[in-house]
This record gives C-alpha cells, sequence and structure tokens, in this order.
C-alpha cells in the first residue's frame, strides 16, 4: 500500500528536476500538485494503518520511516507555499523517494509491544519524526547553499545563480529549520528518558528496557546529533559560523540522523528494535 | 487590405535623425490622428522609441501609402524628405507582422531581449485605440505581438541575465542580500564613478547610503548630491566599513586602500556577516586577496563585465528558439488574415441574399396583405430562416479556407455566379462610400513586394 505514494513521489520528483533544469512553470505547477497527490494518498494511507492497530503506526522502524517521509513531504510544502520558491524540490523529493521505498518494499510489522502503551511513547516518537523533517529541510537549503555561494565566490554565475533565491534568505531558512528541529529534538530526547525511567519500574524484564543506556548505538547518536546541532545553534550566533560553515554543519548533522534512523536503527540498536 | 509598415531604427538611422522623428513630443494620440487624416490608411498606430520610429498600417494601396508615410515622417517632423527617405524601410503583410513581433520580443532591440519595449509597443497601441486609429486589424496584430512578447519571456532565456554592469552589480548584491532596501552601502571614493553607482543603488531602493572621501568636503558634497546620503570622514572608514553590507570602491589611488589584512580586521566584529565589495576603480583599490576571506564577496570591473558578456552571449544562444516563436505567431496572424480576406465576399453575399428575399416580399405584398399581422410576421420569419439556412454552409466554408489564392477563387466565383459586384464593403473605422472596394480586383490593386 506503501507504493502508491512512493509512485507519486518519484513522479513529483520527475516533475521538479524538469522544473528545475528547464525553468518550465507549468512543471512547476504539475510538481507541486503531484507532491499535494502524494502526500494526501500517504495521509490516507497512514490513517488505514492507524484504523488497523489502533494506533498511530510509529513503533516499528518501517512505519516509523514512512510517518517521517510523510512528516517532511508535508514540511516541505508548507515552506514552499510560506515561501512560494519551488527551487528546493529537486532536492527533497529524491530522498522522500529513497525513503519511502523502504516501507514499500518491506513493509514492516506493526506490533506494539506492551512497554509502548503510554502517551509519553508517542510525545517521544513524534517530536523526534518532526525534529528529524526539520534537520532534512535545513541539509537540502544547507546543499543548495553551498552550491550558490561557490558560485558566486567563484564568479561563474550559471545554473543555480539563475534558479536559486538568494543566500540571505536560504541561511534564514537554514536557521529557522535548525531552530524549530533543536526544540522538537530536545522534547523528544527528555521525553524518552523520562518514558524510559518509568519503563523500568513497569516492565524491568524487558531486554530493550534494560538496554536503554548512554551505551547502546542508538541513544548515543542521538546525542551526538543533539550535540552537533546545539553547536551549530551556539555558533551561528556567537562566534559568527553563519553561512556556509553552518550549511555544511546541517549537512553533518542529518547524516548523523539518517545513520541513526536507518542502518542502526535495522541492525546495531538493542534498545530500540521494536 | 494590406498591413504596411514604414519606419526607421537604430539599424537604419543615427541617433540624430532617431531624436528629430520622436512623436512623443506632440502626443502618439495627436500623431497617429493627423497620420489616418490623411486618407491612405485606414488603421494605423505608431511605435516611436529613443530607438525607432514606426508606423503600422492597414490600407488599401501598399505603394502609394508606402510614398505617402514616408511624406508623412519628414513633414509631421518638418524635416527635409532627403534627410529622412535614405534611412526608411518599409514591410508589406507578414513581413510587417514579423517585424513587430521582432520588436516586441525584444529581437530588434539595441540591446538583445530588452523588457522596455513590449510595454512601449502596448503604450503605442493603447495610445491608437484612445485615438480610434486602430481598427479590427491593427487590433489583431498587436495583440498577437503582446503575446509573443510574452512568450519569448516567459519560454526562453532571451531576456535574462543583467547586460550591464550596474545592474550586474546590483542582481549581484540581491542574490546575496535578498531585499536591498535594508541594507548599508558604504561608496569610497567621491567621483563621479562613485556618484554614478550611490544614484543607482538607490534608485534600486537602497535608504543606507554613506559616502566616505579623503576630502570631508567633497563626501559631503556628493551626499548633497544624491540627497539622503550621509557623508563620513575618512578617519572613520573602519566604522563605516563594519556597519557595511555592500563597499563601492570608486578611488583614483594609485595603491589599493582596502588590503586583505585590512578587510581581515573590518570582517571580525561583523562576525562574517557576509560583504559584498564592488570594485569599479581602475587601478583597483582593493586587494584581489581579500576575495579570498570567508563571507566576502569581490567584484571588480572586469568580473562585472564578464558576467554582462556571459549573459550577453546567453542571450544569442536563445535568439533561435525566440524566432521560432515570432514565427509561430506570424503564422498564425497569417492565418487570421487570409481568412478575413473571404469577410467582403460573405457580407456581399448575404446582403444579395437579403435583398433578393426583400424584393419578393415587396412583390407579393399584395397577396399577403389580406393576412393577418401575426402570419405575415411568420412569413417573414420563415423566409429569413431559409435565407440563413442557405447561406450557412457557403459561409462556414468560406471562413475556413486560410490560403490566399483560393479565397480569391472562390471570392470570384462567387461573384459571378451571383453577380455580385459592389455590394462589398470592409469594415473599418470612418468607413466611407468613397473607400469601398471590391474584394475581387485585389490582384489588380496590390501587388506585394
Amino acid at each position: 500500500m506503501s507504493a502508491i505514494p512512493l509512485a507519486l513521489y518519484v513522479a513529483a520528483f520527475i516533475a521538479y528536476a524538469w522544473h528545475f533544469a528547464r525553468r518550465d512553470a507549468p512543471a512547476g505547477r504539475a510538481a507541486t500538485t503531484v507532491l499535494v497527490a502524494a502526500a494526501l494518498v500517504h495521509t490516507f494511507v497512514i490513517g488505514m494503518q492507524t484504523m488497523e492497530v489502533g494506533h498511530i503506526p510509529v513503533a516499528s522502524t518501517t512505519s516509523a520511516i514512512s510517518s517521517f517521509v510523510w512528516l517532511l513531504a508535508l514540511s516541505y510544502l508548507y515552506i514552499e507555499m510560506t515561501t512560494d520558491e519551488r527551487a528546493m524540490g529537486v532536492f527533497i523529493l529524491p530522498l522522500l523517494a529513497a525513503l519511502q521505498a523502504i516501507p514499500a518494499l518491506h513493509p514492516g510489522v506493526e506490533d506494539r509491544s506492551g512497554v509502548l502503551r503510554s502517551p509519553l511513547f508517542g510525545i517521544h516518537v513524534s517530536s523526534l519524526l518532526f525534529a528529524y523533517a526539520s534537520f532534512a529541510v535545513a541539509c537540502v537549503i544547507g546543499i543548495t547553499y553551498v552550491l550558490l555561494f561557490k558560485e558566486i565566490k567563484a564568479k561563474q554565475l550559471g545554473f543555480f545563480y539563475a534558479r536559486l533565491p538568494s543566500l540571505q534568505v536560504l541561511d534564514a531558512m537554514n536557521q529557522r529549520a535548525i531552530v524549530i528541529g533543536w526544540i522538537f529534538l530536545t522534547i523528544g530526547m527528555i521525553v524518552g528518558a523520562v518514558w524510559a525511567a518509568r519503563a523500568q519500574g513497569y516492565a524491568p524484564g524487558d531486554p530493550r528496557v534494560q538496554a536503554m543506556s548512554l551505551q547502546d548505538p542508538k541513544i548515543f547518536v542521538a546525542l551526538v546529533c543533539w550535540a552537533v546541532y546545539s553547536f551549530e545553534l551556539f555558533a551561528a550566533r556567537r562566534i559568527g559560523w553563519g553561512g556556509r560553515r553552518a550549511a555544511y554543519l546541517s549537512a553533518l548533522g542529518f547524516a548523523i540522523v539518517l545513520l541513526n534512523f536507518v542502518p542502526i536503527s535495522y541492525f546495531l540498536t538493542k534498545s530500540h528494535n521494536f | 487590405m494590406h498591413l504596411l509598415l514604414v519606419g526607421i531604427s537604430h539599424k537604419t538611422a543615427p541617433v540624430e535623425l532617431r531624436e528629430r522623428l520622436d512623436f512623443h513630443a506632440r502626443g502618439l494620440g495627436e500623431s497617429v490622428r493627423q497620420l489616418t487624416g490623411r486618407g491612405s490608411a485606414r488603421e494605423a498606430v505608431i511605435v516611436s522609441t529613443c530607438n525607432r520610429a514606426e508606423l503600422y498600417v492597414a490600407c488599401d494601396e501598399i505603394d502609394a501609402t508606402r510614398d505617402d508615410l514616408t511624406r508623412f515622417l519628414s513633414e509631421f517632423h518638418a524635416l527635409p524628405a532627403s534627410r529622412v527617405t535614405p534611412h526608411v524601410y518599409g514591410q508589406p503583410d507578414l513581413d510587417a507582422a514579423r517585424h513587430l513581433f521582432r520588436v516586441a520580443a525584444g529581437l530588434d532591440s539595441l540591446v538583445m531581449g530588452e523588457p522596455q519595449i513590449l510595454g512601449q509597443v502596448k503604450q503605442a497601441h493603447t495610445a491608437a485605440a484612445d485615438a480610434h486609429t486602430a481598427g479590427p486589424i491593427l487590433n489583431r496584430l498587436f495583440h498577437s505581438s503582446f503575446a509573443v512578447g510574452k512568450r519569448v519571456r516567459t519560454e526562453t532565456g532571451l531576456g535574462s541575465g543583467a547586460v550591464s554592469v550596474s545592474y550586474a552589480a546590483v542582481s549581484l548584491a540581491r542574490k546575496i542580500f535578498g531585499d536591498l532596501s535594508g541594507r548599508n552601502v558604504v561608496v569610497i571614493g567621491a567621483g563621479e564613478m562613485g556618484k554614478l553607482t550611490a544614484r543607482h543603488m538607490k534608485s534600486q531602493g537602497v535608504r543606507y547610503i554613506t559616502i566616505v572621501s579623503r576630502t570631508m568636503a567633497n563626501a559631503a558634497r556628493t551626499a548633497e548630491a544624491i540627497g539622503g546620503a550621509r557623508a563620513t570622514p575618512w578617519e572613520d572608514l573602519d566604522g563605516a566599513l563594519g556597519a557595511s553590507d555592500i563597499v563601492i570602491t570608486a578611488t583614483g589611488a594609485a595603491s589599493p586602500i582596502l588590503t586583505r589584512a585590512h578587510v581581515d580586521r573590518v570582517m571580525r566584529p561583523r562576525r562574517n556577516r557576509p560583504l559584498f565589495i564592488i570594485d569599479i576603480a581602475m587601478p583597483r583599490d582593493v586587494e584581489p586577496a581579500a576575495g579570498e576571506i570567508e563571507q566576502v564577496f569581490l567584484y571588480n570591473i572586469d568580473d562585472l563585465q564578464a558576467t554582462v558578456r556571459e549573459n550577453l552571449a546567453r542571450r544569442a544562444s536563445e535568439v533561435t528558439r525566440a524566432e521560432g516563436i515570432v514565427g509561430q505567431e506570424v503564422e498564425k496572424f497569417g492565418t487570421w488574415l487570409r481568412a478575413r480576406e473571404a469577410v467582403p465576399t460573405v457580407v456581399a453575399l448575404r446582403e444579395h441574399f437579403e435583398t433578393i428575399r426583400r424584393a419578393e416580399l415587396e412583390r407579393l405584398d399584395f397577396k399577403l396583405s389580406a393576412l393577418p399581422p401575426e402570419a405575415r410576421a411568420r412569413v417573414d420569419e420563415i423566409t429569413h430562416l431559409i435565407v440563413e439556412k442557405l447561406l450557412l454552409t457557403p459561409t462556414e466554408q468560406l471562413k475556413v479556407l486560410s490560403d490566399g489564392e483560393t479565397i480569391t477563387a472562390y471570392s470570384e466565383a462567387l461573384s459571378r455566379l451571383f453577380g455580385l459586384t459592389d455590394a462589398a464593403s470592409q469594415e473599418s473605422p470612418g468607413t466611407d462610400s468613397s473607400r469601398r472596394v471590391t474584394p475581387f480586383n485585389r490582384s489588380k490593386s496590390g501587388p506585394s513586394r
């Protein structure tokens, strides 16, 4: 069932790429339309899964990825509508399509174990997914910032110069996305810690609950991630690390997020393999 | 009916003559009214810019009208014909349409693809429409030209990229800072170049301009000349640079006034806010190495000229696509124009049938007079419907014909078969009986060159 949103994301990517390369206005409108359709279908899919299992499907890694893709699509659409800027789509859509391929090809079993029946768990997962979506947006904006920066610096005004918004706008958007992401990351981690502490009380025998410590790769890498973004925010405000350095940091931060989100969740963690 | 263009442009006439042939001084509306008052043209629009003066008319006789329009150009501006005539070009029919479409697209401009011309063409048409000198043909022609201009701008890169150094600088500044209105611009040097650039920045919406010069009096004078700018003494240069976003250097100094170390020092308290330095001085005012500093964007006059050259080259590479659009639109317009040639025949045919119908009704009046009024009305209605039905197919067939020769052949056949000789008239503003022409002898009247 996740294959239909995947197909639509791929179609939207093609339209965004066409729009970006040829600067074709109808292609841009078509791209947005297809992406809106993809988000709607995806909403429907997630809604159906919710009805089926009785809660929002975020407990298994696979369904969490699907929800993340959905959130990222909505976040991107929000940015596109508020800034009236379609150039970023060509960078976001490959990420959406690639990640959506996982639930489309390997539909995971959404089976919520007893440990997870706590409202804190819902807050934990949804705020982290939202943080990750913001970081993805920041990363993409950062990449486009660097591309444009290099063109202007090298005095080779060409492809990106003609297509991207100004450096100032990109920098401001990047900062905003990082701030939002950082806030949700912080909330998500605190709530997770509180919930893990409580779980020690009511499910002490569960090996996953026992593994919830800083030695667990998933938790450790999440902290690294928090450190990177905290530093970026501090550096941008205190030591003038705006612009290109901030852009590189947001790319680094999101690389860590992806690492934590996909390979570590599937293969390494002992605490988060639900 | 023919389309005709007579005019001069930067390609055929020197600027001294173009200045003399400007129509704006006496008003486009008044000029175009005088033009149609001469009687040689049925419809007229005058396109007048600093690079061209062109008369677009719809007329019956190409050669005579061409001569009359040439005379109009010199007489209206009180110039001897010998001064004007050698520079005048004329284009008949679809060549005139193609010319206008190329003009509207910016293909005929001095600076390829410049956008102002489309507005000027629109203005020309509005003036003529207000003066009631633009009729169905020129209305259609000009609306098509607006469509061409719009298509070329959105579908090709003909108008993209700055093509003057000052616009290149402004467009770079916009790409770095976005909106410029809240940005601080510092101009170093109070000479003519500095003043010009500061004026340009101001016209682009920059509100905060500071002039720094070695002589405070010069700075103050320049600041006053620009209006709304501040002057700062040379000793406060670092302070001004620290608060600036865009720095324009235009001094006559023999050696660089901003070294890399100097810029580095200025950048630190700015916390790496981007700084865009435009060095338009010759010899250069800023050490090139300053451009290596993170968040410093340094462009000198050569760099700006290089981007202008690139933009011009890119525009040139779009010409083929733009010409393709012009070609398509000329084709469309031609189809419409040829279909219009059938209009007089259609009108004549309808008038002929209507005349017969009325004559017959009159002839039978004595028989119909016995009928009650409602029944007579029915008879009138029925006969009218019969005529309409009979003419429906021939009318439609005539209107879809697109090639001129076929239309002429059909028209001639119809006029012979039905004896349509003098009933046809062509609608146009101010049609009067002396201007009535039969559409069927057009092969004699207007050989297109």
